[in-house]
Parts: structure tokens; sequence; C-alpha cells
């Protein structure tokens, strides 16, 4: 497609009347390998193109995608999209296209098609021995490899024209642990916007050695406590916390539609002091990071929440245009055959001053939490519940044994509120964010922190003495 | 674009192009899988359309086996040079992947059955129509009560698409299909409080549709949750409603897997004939029901699909198989090979998957419960572990006092085990009730531990 031809297609899509015309192009590539059993169970390589075509006019937005990508298909499907949104009114001149410039330049120095597979499969391989070399018990193994290409094209009526290649590489490892009746699982991953270099910068059998490791771990814990009680979230557990509890609140279609906790709170303390959240689109290599959003907006770092004040929300074009205000590059979507809507990209807590070691030395009693499982959230009153992979049971400032089954119930701008102590520390783990259906790839972290008390559901509370696991193999 | 006969010969003329090019490399064995979908959704917020979406996509998925090595691509391209580019990656992502005789295509078998998958309606009916229906149910929902403060997504939904299968052996499969549907998602506020209600309705035909009574049962499931609080902690009888139940199936099914049997990972491995569940339980996949959205004369390998009871009185019967778990089993095929799309390789997957419903009423179910809890809503589902059978569910729901719904309850988790559950199982009512491709209907389980405040 030309540069003209785009600018005839958006033409067509105001022809009725609108406010904004948009065309997103894009060419995925993908390669997927899987590794179960032992062996490489398979292979899967495709290709998917397709556009789709957006038009707002006042408050209403129609959208329309197709992968018949001929010329005068794509003037149907525009012209379709258009009367779907129509509005009376003198039609928009398309501006002149100019590309805004981007602070970042991702630098993909192994390019994963450019990589044999054979090399990727060799990969593969290696991170399943490892993972079934760490103990006996191991029963089960499963390593996903995945690559994906992903070039797109956007333009719109006010001119924007951005031309993006995005490159990820992910590598994840699933384990099961078996003894006598028993059966725990464990899960570790690797991913970020880099080539195949990732898995040379990084040791592969490292995230294998740290899933089996915590499947055996869960082997021999205890089930954990229910009750309220303090909770120390590790600075390895992830920032799973503040993705789904307080990451989804902020962003501003949920707001404005007060369907958020955080809605009508600009300038207002909403956690404790000790308490920075940051979304950052440009952190180097990071497993949700792009030079541009998918409407064509440069990324940027974007301070949410600073020491407790609630500072800014995340925008697409869309929301902040009913604000009057500027995108915050927030604006994602999972594929051509979406609308884009404001989403995170990577999301922590900024670190704070105390080392992560005397946070767990000064809990007298409580829980602590080292790996986070998923978790879901209601935007709406910010209540949320977690699975916790792996935890320890806390005494006198010291772990003294793991324990398994635990879950996290409570609220997220309580539980921000009640974060006594932050560290100094910051990890990453990486997901897929399923907002509205539309998977888009993100990473978040937080430091250690002490939260004063949070619900911990548990199997080994006082309702149920004996430990009923499952009888298997 | 033209629909019809001429569109069915381009697709078969794609697929014995591809079929051929495959075989000249040498290949015994391949299938092409292509799909052809329509999709529409309208959103309307204050009787205005807010979102319209259209869409419209091809694409071809196809498998070749090499050697007893299957491999797999697909594209969305169907020019000749896109085909032949996908026909190499999929011959030479074969060459890596472990060898196993028990890789097939399918074999022509007899007519496949005739459903009534495609209600003209569904395509004929005009936007305006269609927008009207979401127009109504958003006038219904706030109409329901005064506490109903904001319609936050009012929904009509369509897809209409076309099926096709073809492989080596001589196969030939054809067919189209369409559902509609409208959801609800309303918000009640009293004060401070704000609370969400939910509800949807998905049919094969259009008529069908009832958009007063999806925005009546969201508005009234917002409405009934105001003012709820947390309760002590208890072990006290459940009852699930049919969504949550559903909810809960939609865990179970990955255990009824013939895939999850192979590979050890499901709780039910190695237990036919065996009690799994309360003699009140029937769980039936049936991929030929009448009426029903999982219905298909085929399935994505092109094996007739029919009815697979799963459990009978309690006794596990069997598990649900595609062509290569039949084979690595030794049984045949249940027709449950399942593809997401074009995209996706065919894994054991349900059609209609339910639980079949009881002999009693709801009110009956309750009655005789002296103190209880009725489930309407669970949170962190999708985290139960499928292995071993564990959740821990965040959940909120009425209390049940001397068999009446009384006062709104939130905020307390339930945790147990998902066979425990099955065998506690000591009523089953007669309200069953389908999400799309599940359902089931309210059930009540004898003693589960609450953790409250």
């Amino acid at each position: 497609m030309e540069k003209r031809e785009i600018r005839e297609v958006l033409k067509k899509a105001l022809n009725s009347g609108a406010d904004f015309a948009e065309l997103f192009w894009e060419q995925k590539e993908i390669v997927m390998v899987n590794c179960e059993e032992n062996r490489i169970e398979r292979i899967n390589s495709g290709f998917d193109e397709g556009v789709g075509i957006r038009v707002m006019a006042g408050e209403n937005t129609s959208y329309a995608f197709t992968n018949d990508l001929s010329f005068t298909r794509l003037l149907e499907v525009a012209e379709t999209a258009g009367k779907g949104a129509q509005k009376k009114q003198d039609l928009l001149e398309i501006k002149d296209f100019y590309t805004p410039p981007s602070p970042l330049k991702l630098e993909i120095k192994k390019p994963p098609q450019e990589i044999e597979i054979e090399k990727k499969v060799q990969t593969v391989l290696e991170v399943n021995d490892a993972a079934r070399q760490v103990d006996q018990r191991i029963r089960q193994v499963t390593v996903n490899y995945g690559d994906v290409r992903q070039k797109v094209t956007i333009a719109n009526s006010d001119g924007v024209f951005v031309e993006d290649l995005r490159t990820r590489t992910r590598l994840s490892v699933h384990t099961v642990a078996a003894e006598g009746n028993l059966i725990q699982t464990g899960y570790h991953s690797l991913g970020g916007s880099q080539g195949f270099e990732l898995l040379e910068e990084n040791d592969p059998t490292q995230i294998a050695e740290i899933a089996s490791q915590r499947a055996i771990l869960m082997l021999s814990a205890k089930p954990a406590p229910s009750g309220k009680m303090p909770v120390v979230l590790a600075g390895k557990a992830g920032g799973t916390m503040v993705h789904e509890a307080c990451g989804h609140g902020l962003e501003a279609d949920l707001v404005q539609k007060g369907l958020s906790v955080y809605a009508g709170k600009k300038g207002q303390e909403v956690a404790s002091p000790l308490i920075t959240v940051v979304d950052d689109g440009l952190l180097s290599g990071k497993f949700g990071t792009t030079c541009y959003d998918d409407e064509g907006t440069p990324c940027e770092k974007n301070i949410l929440i600073k020491q407790g004040v609630l500072e800014n929300y995340m925008y697409d074009l869309r929301t902040a245009k009913q604000e009057g205000g500027k995108s915050t590059g927030n604006g994602r979507r999972e594929s051509y055959q979406s609308r884009p809507l404001p989403r995170m990209r990577n999301t922590y807590i900024a670190p704070g001053k105390t080392d992560p070691e005397k946070i767990i030395k000064e809990t007298k009693e409580g829980l602590l939490v080292t790996a986070m499982g998923g978790g879901q959230v209601n935007t709406l009153n910010g209540d949320y519940v977690f699975e916790v992979a792996e935890a320890y049971v806390i005494k006198d400032g010291e772990a003294i044994y793991p324990v398994r089954g635990a879950t996290l119930t409570g609220n997220g701008p309580e539980t921000l509120r009640l974060v006594e102590l932050v560290g100094k520390d910051l990890g990453f783990t990486i997901g897929i964010c399923g907002k509205e259906g539309q998977g888009v790839p993100v990473s978040d972290a937080q430091p250690t922190m002490a939260v004063r008390e949070l619900v911990v559901g548990g199997t080994g509370g006082e309702f149920i003495s004996e430990d009923k696991k499952i009888r298997r193999l | 674009m033209k629909k019809g006969k001429g569109e069915k010969n381009s697709m078969e003329d794609i697929a014995s192009q591809v079929l051929d090019l495959a075989k000249k490399k040498g290949v015994e064995n391949a299938e092409v899988f292509l799909l052809d979908s329509r999709e529409l959704t309208i959103e309307i917020a204050g009787q205005e359309v807010e979102n319209l979406k259209l869409a419209e996509e091809k694409g071809l998925g196809l498998r070749v086996i090499s050697q007893h090595r299957l491999g797999y691509a697909y594209s969305s391209d169907l020019s000749e040079q896109a085909l032949r580019k996908t026909i190499e990656r999929a011959v030479d992502n074969a060459r890596l992947v472990a060898e196993d005789v028990a890789w097939e295509v399918a074999e022509p078998g007899s007519r496949y059955r005739h459903l009534d998958l495609d209600d003209q309606e569904i395509r004929q009916k005009s936007l305006e129509d269609k927008i009207s229906l979401a127009k109504e149910l958003e006038k219904a929902a706030l109409a329901f009560d005064s506490r109903v403060r904001q319609v936050e997504k009012s929904v009509y939904q369509d897809s209409s698409y076309c099926v096709s299968l073809y492989n080596t052996r001589g196969l030939k499969g054809n067919y189209q299909g369409a559902y509609c549907g409208l959801y609800g998602v309303v918000i009640g506020q009293e004060g401070e409080d704000a609370q969400t209600g939910f509800s949807m309705d998905f049919s094969l035909k259009y008529k069908e549709l009832n958009p007063v009574r999806v925005g009546q049962e969201a508005g009234k499931k917002a409405v009934r949750m105001l003012g709820a609080q947390a309760m002590p902690s208890a072990k006290l009888p459940v009852v699930l409603d049919p969504y949550v139940m559903t909810g809960i199936l939609g865990v179970l099914q990955t255990a009824f897997s013939g895939e999850a049997v192979l590979k050890g990972t499901s709780f039910l491995v190695g237990k036919e004939g065996q009690k799994v569940a309360s003699s009140l339980v029937k769980i039936i996949d049936h991929g030929a029901l009448e009426g029903r959205l999982g219905s298909s004369p085929f399935d994505s390998e092109g094996i007739s699909t029919r009815e697979t009871v799963l459990v009978k009185e309690g006794e596990l019967q069997g598990f649900l198989h595609n062509l290569y778990t039949a084979r690595k089993t030794g049984v045949v095929s249940t027709g449950n090979a399942v593809r997401a799309s074009y995209k996706a390789t065919p894994e054991v997957g349900t059609t209609n998957f339910y639980l079949e419903k009881g002999n009693i009423s709801r009110q009956e179910l309750l009655r005789g419960i002296r103190q209880g809890l009725y489930v309407t809503e669970v949170m962190g589902l999708h985290m139960a572990n499928p292995i071993s059978g564990d959740f821990s569910l965040g959940a909120s729901g009425l209390l049940i006092e001397n068999g009446e719904l009384t006062r709104p309850i939130k905020g307390v988790a339930i945790a147990g085990n998902l066979q425990d559950l099955l065998m506690g199982i000591d009523a089953v009512a007669d309200d069953l009730t389908f999400y799309v491709g599940s359902g089931a209907p309210t059930v009540r389980i004898q003693g589960l531990a609450i953790s409250g405040k």
C-alpha cells in the first residue's frame, strides 16, 4: 500500500462526516516451538496480515477490519466504517502526513527471523533437559518458545504517519512435580522486546531451574494459613498486584466511565506516601516496550501516582481528546482486529530505600509471598483476589517454612494505603494482559513491600484440618 | 463481496491447489482448513451507538504429515505466493518435530448430518433492527430499578461463517452457520456502594433474542448486591447458580480431555468406571445438539459430531478425543477436535458441554437449608488448578436463611478441591441454562469452607 492509497482510504472513511479516521495496517509473522513429554511436539509458523479502519464522530466509534487488502475492498470497508459513525458536518480535510519522533530506538541484535528453526529447537530442548535435571520428582516439563515480528503502519486524518517494527521473544517453562499422592506445579518465564539475543544474554536454563525448584519446594510446603495477617510481597514476586489492583483503575477509559475507584481523584492522596507508581513504555528491552503505541503516539514515561498522590491517568487518543489533553502513548491493541484502548506497558512501583532483608526481619508474624500466580480484579471497587504460587510463613522475622494454596483477597487502594515499608529492589515479571479480550504484552514490577494486613485464603485454616490433596500417579 | 456457489468453488480450488503442492513436496498426507467469517458488534450507550464493529476474516491452516511427523503453518494471505510459503513452512516445521505414528488425517466417512445452523434472519436483518435490540436492553435495565445508575455495556453481537475442510484422503466438508446474542453489564449504586450485574443471551435464532429479559436480569443482579457485607467464616451448604456452576464446568472440561489424560495432567486419569461425582451428576458433551451454539456437522478434522456421556450417575464413562488422542488411547475419536481459528491446530475441546438437569425446582433445592450461601459470582476461577483440582475463589452472593435468600454477601473466599465439590453435590435443579457452548443447572453442595471476616 502506498501513502497515496492510504490517504484515499482515509478520505473515504471521512466521507459520511466524522471527526477522525485512522488506518492500522499490520503484518505479523510468528514462530512457536512447544516441547512436552521430553520431545518437540509442535512447531507452528504463521503469517497474518490485515487492515483495521477506525472512524470517530463525537462519542461514537466505528471499527471495521478485513484481511482482503485489495485497494477496492479497502475503500468499501472504509466507507462502511464511515457510515457506522457518521455525523452531519462539513467534511474534514486530511492533514499532510508527518512522523512524530520517538525518544526510543530499539536495537534488535539478532532478529529471530534470521535464526534457523534448528537453533530455536535446540534451545528449547536444552531448557527441557535443565528442568528435568533439577530433581527426580519432576514428572512433567513444558517449554514454550515464541517469537513475533510485527510490522505496523499507522496513519490518521490528523496527519500522523508512523511505521514501527516490533520484535518480541519469549520463553516459558511449566513444571509438574510429584511425590506420593502430591502434585505441585512451578512456572517461570523470560521475555522482552528483543531478538534472539534475549536467550544468549540471559541463561535460559536458569528459567528452567527456577520453575523446577518452585514445584519441588511446594511438594514439601504446608497448607497456607487463612485469615487476616501482615504480608510481605517480595520484589521477585513481580508486579501482578500493581498491574491488576491499581493499574487498571488508572486507565482513562474506565476512569471516564466512572468505573474506577480512582475516578475524580487527580491530586488526591490515594496511597501511602511511600508509593510511586509508574507506567513506562520506554524501558529498554522490556516486554511492554515499543517506540510508538498502536495509534502512532511516541511512547513515554508516565508517572501515575507520586508519593501517594494521584498524578495522572493513562490515555489513548480518544480519552485524551475527551479531556482536551494529550495521549500518554498508552493506546494499544492486540492486532488489526481490535480498536485501541488505554493499556499498560511496563508498570511498576518505584523502589524505596529499605533493605529487602530488613523488611522480612521486621515482620513478627505473617506471610512472605515470593511468587504470584494469576489474579482477578473488580476495577469498580478495587476488590481483588490473587493466587500465590510460592510463599513462606514468617515468624519472628524469619521465613520458617514454605506454604501452598494461598490466595490474597483485598482491595487495591486500601492495600496501597497499608504499605508500611518499601524495599530498594525491583523485580519484573512478564505477561499478556487480557483487557476486553485483547491480549497485549506487558511487564510489571515492584520492590519488596510490607503490607500491614491482607486477607489470606488457604486450605490450611481451622476449617479443613486434613491435607486433602489429589492422589495420582 | 459475492457469496454462494462461486465463493465455495474458489475455496475448493485453493484447497486442492495447496494439497497438490504439498504432495509434490513429498508429504504423505495433508489437510487444509479454511475459515471465512464476518462479525458485527454494536455497543449502545445513552440510546446511541457508541461503538460499532464490523469484521471480516479469512484464512487457511495447513497440516502436513511427513514420515510420521506433523508440521503446521497458517496464512491470512491466500495469494499463490503466500500459499507456497505456507506449504514450505509447514514442511520445514515437520522435519524437526518428534516422530509419532498416531498422526493422521480423517478418512472420508458417511454423509454428514444436516443441522439447522444458518438462520437467514441473522444475515438479513437490517443494522437498524439490530441496534434497536441493544437499545431495548439498555432501556429495560435502567427501568428495572431506580438504583440502576448506569448501563456499562449494552451489546448486540452476531457472527456468520463458512468452514471448509479438505484432505489428501479425499475428505471434503463444508458448512455455513450463524449466531447472535445480547449481553448487558449494569451498575447499581446506593450511597457509596456500587455493584455490577451481568446477563447474556446467545442464540442460533434471531427471533429468540429477548432484550428486555437480558436487561432486567442484569439490572436485578446489580441491585440485589447493594449493601453486601462479609460474613463470618464457617462451613456451610453452598448453592451455585447456573452461571457459577457453568464456570466451574469450564475448569473441569480440561480434565475430560483425552490429551490431558495422555499427559497425566487430568485428575481423572485412570478412573473410568469409578465414582468421581455424586450419583446425581451426569455430564455430557454433545456436538450435534439442535439449536445450540456449540453444534456443527463435523469437527475440525472432519469427524462427525456426536453425543458423549462423560459422567453418568457419578461414574466416569470416558474422555473426549480428537483423532490423535483417540489413536494414542486405542479408542475412536469422539468428534472433539476444536480449532479456535485458522491460526490454531485442532486440539481436544468441547462442543456443547453441560451438566444435565435434575428434577427438582430451585425453590425445592433451597428449601431445607437453615443457613447457607447462594453464590452468584466468583473471582479467580481461571486460577483453579486443573491438575490438582484445588481452588480458592473470591465469592459473592446471597445468604440463605431457612430456605430463603435474605441478604447480599461479598468478600468471602471459598476453597476446596474440584473433586470434593463434585462428590459433595446433593441436589441438582431443573433450570439448566446455557452460556454459549456450556451450561449447568443450579446445584447444592453439602459443606464448603467459607472464609470471611
